[in-house]
């Protein structure tokens, strides 16, 4: 039952138009830093073209696909109309207009610190203002997804909440306390400095509270992936989900596990104590359970659908998976690069490793690879798939959709593989140009012109894809039915309370937040001394 | 069991929850504070206290060291982003009766007719750091440090803050605008050489380097080599003579040239 | 047997094998934090011990970060310490000179924004953060030359900062050493 599909729409289109600009702007950077681009006579226009495209790709883009989609399973899977919606109309405005704000003074060359912040470095204070407008936005969206879930509840008391739903609503709540880690720093540092009531910021507390943020806003944008993977992907090939229980111990994992690891982003930093780096690096470790738990569900609930259509033998079901679907198609892109993303994952999280990799193009190439690849190309797919029942018109052209597929999967992987390999070599992040004509970084030039060739297939593989959406506009109208999400092969007629609400993971959340961030915090925060100037970037 | 029931030991995954969660935490806590600190023996801790605070990362101030005597004078100016930020009406005003004396070589308007530097509208903590170095001797020149030596602190960023009030007006050294060459574009990666217009005003200002735009040819590449012998040493940190060193002399010749072509008054990047 | 059972039994399973995987897949993780201790213990990489504070804006006035001490020095136990610093854009000395099979203590701080230490073919790799300290150690196995570009983005020059490391022989650094002062291969 999807009521509000012109909100819905309206979110996936502001997210997938930002995604079209940053997209075209991730390609030129590729281009004009490589061997066959001639060096910028203005370097400044490569950082402010990067932070835009970072500002955009982590903050706007995949935070409008999570509330669009979160609106939409709110609506399908509790089968209630949404309430707030005018409030949901606000809180994407909210976001339409804090997209603007940040994205003029970063046009002006007024904010080139990227989306990173990097204090002590200080930009135009309406950028910082404009990324504060968007976490705002989305948090009116938590507050929504909560409130939906509640009055169902009350509707229904004792009843399983539907997985879709309980996984998009643990997803709310780990953005909403995510979010807080840069929410803090922003507020509390950077803007008054940016306004100009203070001149001085401690840089390294700074990086702690990004810290917060940096890494479990890849699990907020990993969210709709693994709704997808659990409630969508068995359904569109005619499965069934292996396990309900697993599925929602996986986001519960999710939620607990995500936060308190933050920390491995800055083992290379001399503000924070190695105990707290051994911690963080500890929990980080943990956090591959769920997707590993992820990886063994959703292969069986695959393998179910295989033996349903008349697949046999050891592995000869996977002959009998239906491959012209989309859907399918996208899940094992997805695997592929979840697998390899994952598995240079396993590397960053140990210092010992991170050391010879750490700020180098193989940090680039892995969160393109998880982010960009794993969970983009399932954005996609969940467009693909809600695209009917939103737009009430069918996606004619399959054989287009699985050719955009097809070319962001390699696209991606020409990208990202030259990228960890020159990483390797020690090739540095956020460089405007390099001499590739010095034979000391010479043997990295082909490796990088392979990897702009990757960021070209990319951008028409992004092109293409709007392209497909907006001709989808314009189809023949068709009756796509309710949408509906897969079942369990064991629907659960009963769930445990712990497995039914968030409360008890929320407070787990919050409570290794406090241990594992406090002290770090407070050390730094109430100790003193160790603010430095600030530097402000475009004066001349 | 209902939701009230959800926060107690009764519930199994409380229990399960609550206990790995705070199993791994203890362990990882002894490990990471206690275990790791003592095995490392190139690391010596007073005590299983000191191992704690130090693995918590209580800051601690570095222990001093003893340096090498510094043979010559260097630079003692902290200048930081908000060094002469505010400058009043009158400050100005005063700067502009002590500039009388620097009227006879940096010119009456601030705009050199000589091979001095020009003043109109530099940046104000550029003079207001050259002088003080000029003072005390970071930096000399037979004509400008007697001029400097009697300043005080307050007439230093009075001078200051009037020439950077002063518009920037064109260089009385015309020549036809040369074109810009590649070290000061692009400077040399590799050499360690930034585009010069990230410190010197046209992409970015770093606090302290001047805007170069109209200055004398036969000045600046006086400045460039004396940085580059290490003649000239009161640029904080070698920030400068890291550059200037890795600079060819062909280098020095068109950078020097480019600059003193340029018209002062607009100072931006131009591409 | 009735579909009852086959349906309880069918649960059964499906919850052993879900079980199996997670024992698994806690084994597996497990192993590798296990192997991370273990390497940077026996290979002595690990974070730096403690964290040192300074204050960036006055680091060329006082302390070990003075122009004078900047560079490597030798020390009484035959280690080598290398201080440096870090600011828009370059690395003083911009050429750092050590010895090689020889323990280096790196220490390195940034006088302005957040700048990184990278050094190329090798696992020395520190942030600087403006007001800490970074220290690494390091050791080098083959001498040569190195290059040490800047890792993090550090304003508009930033794709200009890159450093230099030279690696020479032990006996070549110590002939060096003997005049004192603190050694560098600036403008060599």
């Amino acid at each position: 039952m999807l009521v509000n599909r012109k909100l819905i729409l309206a979110h996936f289109w502001f997210a997938f138009a930002v995604f079209g600009v940053a997209l075209t702007l991730g390609a030129w950077q590729m281009f004009i830093r490589s061997p066959i681009g001639t060096w910028l006579s203005n370097p400044e226009l490569y950082y402010r073209s990067l932070t835009a495209h970072g500002t955009v790709m982590g903050y706007v883009f995949p935070t409008l696909v999570a509330m669009g989609f979160g609106y939409a399973i709110s609506e399908s899977a509790l089968e209630q109309r949404l309430v707030g919606v005018r409030w949901a109309w606000t809180g994407f405005w909210l976001i339409v207009l804090g997209s603007i704000m940040a994205v003029i003074p970063i046009a002006l060359g007024r904010a080139s610190v990227l989306y990173t912040f990097y204090p002590p470095l200080i930009g135009n204070l309406f950028y910082y203002l404009g990324v504060v407008l968007v976490v705002v936005g989305s948090w009116i969206w938590v507050a929504l997804m909560a409130i939906n879930l509640r009055v169902w509840r009350k509707a229904h008391p004792d009843a399983p909440v539907p997985l879709a739903m309980f996984a998009n609503v643990a997803g709310s709540y780990l953005w909403a306390w995510t979010a807080v880690g840069a929410a803090l720093e922003l507020l509390l540092q950077i803007i008054p400095v940016a306004a100009g009531l203070k001149n001085t910021i401690d840089a390294g507390l700074a990086r702690i509270f990004f810290s917060w943020t940096l890494h479990a806003i890849v699990y907020f944008w990993l969210m709709p992936t693994y709704i997808a993977y659990y409630t969508i992907v068995p359904r569109a090939i005619g499965g069934r989900v292996y396990s309900d229980s697993m599925a929602r111990i996986s986001f519960i994992l999710f939620l607990v596990v995500a936060m308190p690891i933050g920390m491995h982003h800055t083992f290379a930093d001399p503000q924070v104590g190695a105990g707290f780096k051994f911690i963080h690096s500890a929990f980080t470790a943990l956090v591959a359970l769920p997707t590993l738990l992820t990886v063994f569900t959703i292969c069986a609930s695959v393998e179910i659908a295989a033996r349903l259509r008349g697949g046999r033998g050891l592995f000869g079901w996977i002959r009998a998976l239906p491959w012209d679907n989309p859907m399918m198609l996208a899940l094992a892109f997805s695997f592929v690069m979840l697998g390899f993303g994952g598995a240079g994952g396993l590397i960053n999280m140990s210092y010992q490793l991170d050391a010879s990799i750490h700020n180098t193009q193989w940090i680039t190439g892995h969160f393109h690879l998880i982010f960009g690849g794993a969970i983009v190309i399932m954005y996609f797919a969940i467009a693909y798939d809600l695209w009917p029942h939103l737009t009430g018109r069918e996606l004619v052209d399959v054989r287009l959709i699985r050719t955009q597929l097809w070319l962001w999967f390699i696209g991606m992987i020409v990208t990202t593989f030259p990228w960890h390999w020159v990483g390797i070599l020690g090739m540095p992040r956020r460089m405007a140009y390099f001499d590739f004509g010095d034979p000391a970084i010479a043997p990295q030039a082909l490796s990088v012109t392979f990897s702009v060739i990757g960021g070209f297939i990319l951008l028409t593989s992004g092109i293409m894809f709007i392209v497909i959406l907006a001709r989808g506009m314009r189809a023949p109208q068709v009756d796509a039915g309710p949408y509906r999400f897969a079942l369990a092969v064991h629907q659960p007629t009963t769930v445990p309370v712990a497995l039914n609400t968030h409360a008890l993971w929320v407070a787990l959340m919050i409570a290794l937040t406090l241990t594992n961030y406090g002290y770090p915090i407070l050390n730094l925060a109430l100790g003193g001394g160790t603010s430095v100037p600030a530097v402000y970037v475009g004066a001349q | 069991m209902s939701t009230r029931d959800l926060f107690t030991f009764g519930n199994r995954h409380f229990r399960i929850g609550v206990g790995i969660v705070l199993g791994m935490l203890i362990v990882t806590a002894i490990a990471g504070f206690v275990v790791l600190p003592f095995a490392q023996p190139w690391v010596q801790f007073a005590n299983v206290w000191d191992a704690i605070c130090s693995a918590a990362g209580v800051p601690q101030r570095a222990a001093s060291v003893t340096a090498p005597e510094q043979t010559k004078r260097l630079s003692e100016v902290v200048l930081t982003s908000h060094t002469l930020a505010r400058p009043n009406q009158e400050a100005i005003g005063r700067g502009a009766t002590l500039a009388q004396r620097c009227a006879i070589c940096h010119g009456p308007t601030g705009v050199s007719r000589a091979d001095s530097p020009n003043l109109a509208g530099q940046y104000a903590a550029v003079i207001y750091k050259e002088l003080h170095d000029f003072r005390s001797g970071a930096r000399s020149n037979a004509v400008m440090s007697p001029f400097a030596v009697n300043l005080t602190e307050e007439e230093i960023a009075d001078i200051s803050n009037y020439y950077a009030y002063l518009p920037r007006l064109p260089a009385y050294h015309p020549t036809p605008q040369l074109p810009k060459p590649n070290i000061v574009i692009y400077g040399a990666p590799m050499r360690g050489i930034a585009p010069c217009g990230a410190c010197h005003g046209s992409l970015d200002n770093k606090t302290g380097s001047p805007w170069l735009e109209g200055q004398s040819e036969a000045y600046l590449k006086a400045q460039l080599q004396a940085l580059a012998s290490g003649e000239r040493r009161n640029d904080i940190s070698q920030q400068m003579r890291n550059i200037a060193r890795a600079m060819t002399p062909q280098e020095v010749e068109a950078a020097a040239a480019y600059y003193a072509s340029q018209p002062p008054d607009v100072v931006k990047a131009v591409d | 047997m009735s579909a009852e059972d086959t349906h309880g039994s069918s649960v059964a399973v499906a919850a052993r094998v879900e079980r199996r995987w997670a024992t698994i897949a806690v084994i597996i993780i497990v192993g590798m934090a296990l192997l991370a201790a273990f390497a940077g213990i026996h290979q002595a990489t690990m974070p730096q011990p403690r964290v040192e504070t300074t204050d960036p804006s006055r680091i060329h006035l006082a302390g070990e970060f003075v122009e004078s001490n900047l560079g490597s020095v030798l020390e009484a136990n035959g280690n080598v310490t290398v201080r440096a610093i870090g600011q828009q854009y370059s690395f003083t000395p911009a050429c750092i000179v050590v010895p090689v099979d020889t323990p280096i203590t790196l220490r390195a701080t940034s006088a302005d924004v957040v700048h990184g230490i990278l050094i190329q073919g090798t696992n020395v790799n520190t942030m600087l953060v403006p007001g800490y300290i970074s220290e690494q150690l390091m050791r080098f196995g083959r001498t040569g030359d190195y290059l040490m570009p800047c890792q993090e983005f550090c304003s508009f020059g930033h794709e200009g900062m890159w450093g230099k490391v030279k690696v020479i022989d032990k006996t070549d650094f110590a002939n060096r050493a003997k005049s004192g002062g603190r050694l560098s291969c600036v403008g060599q």
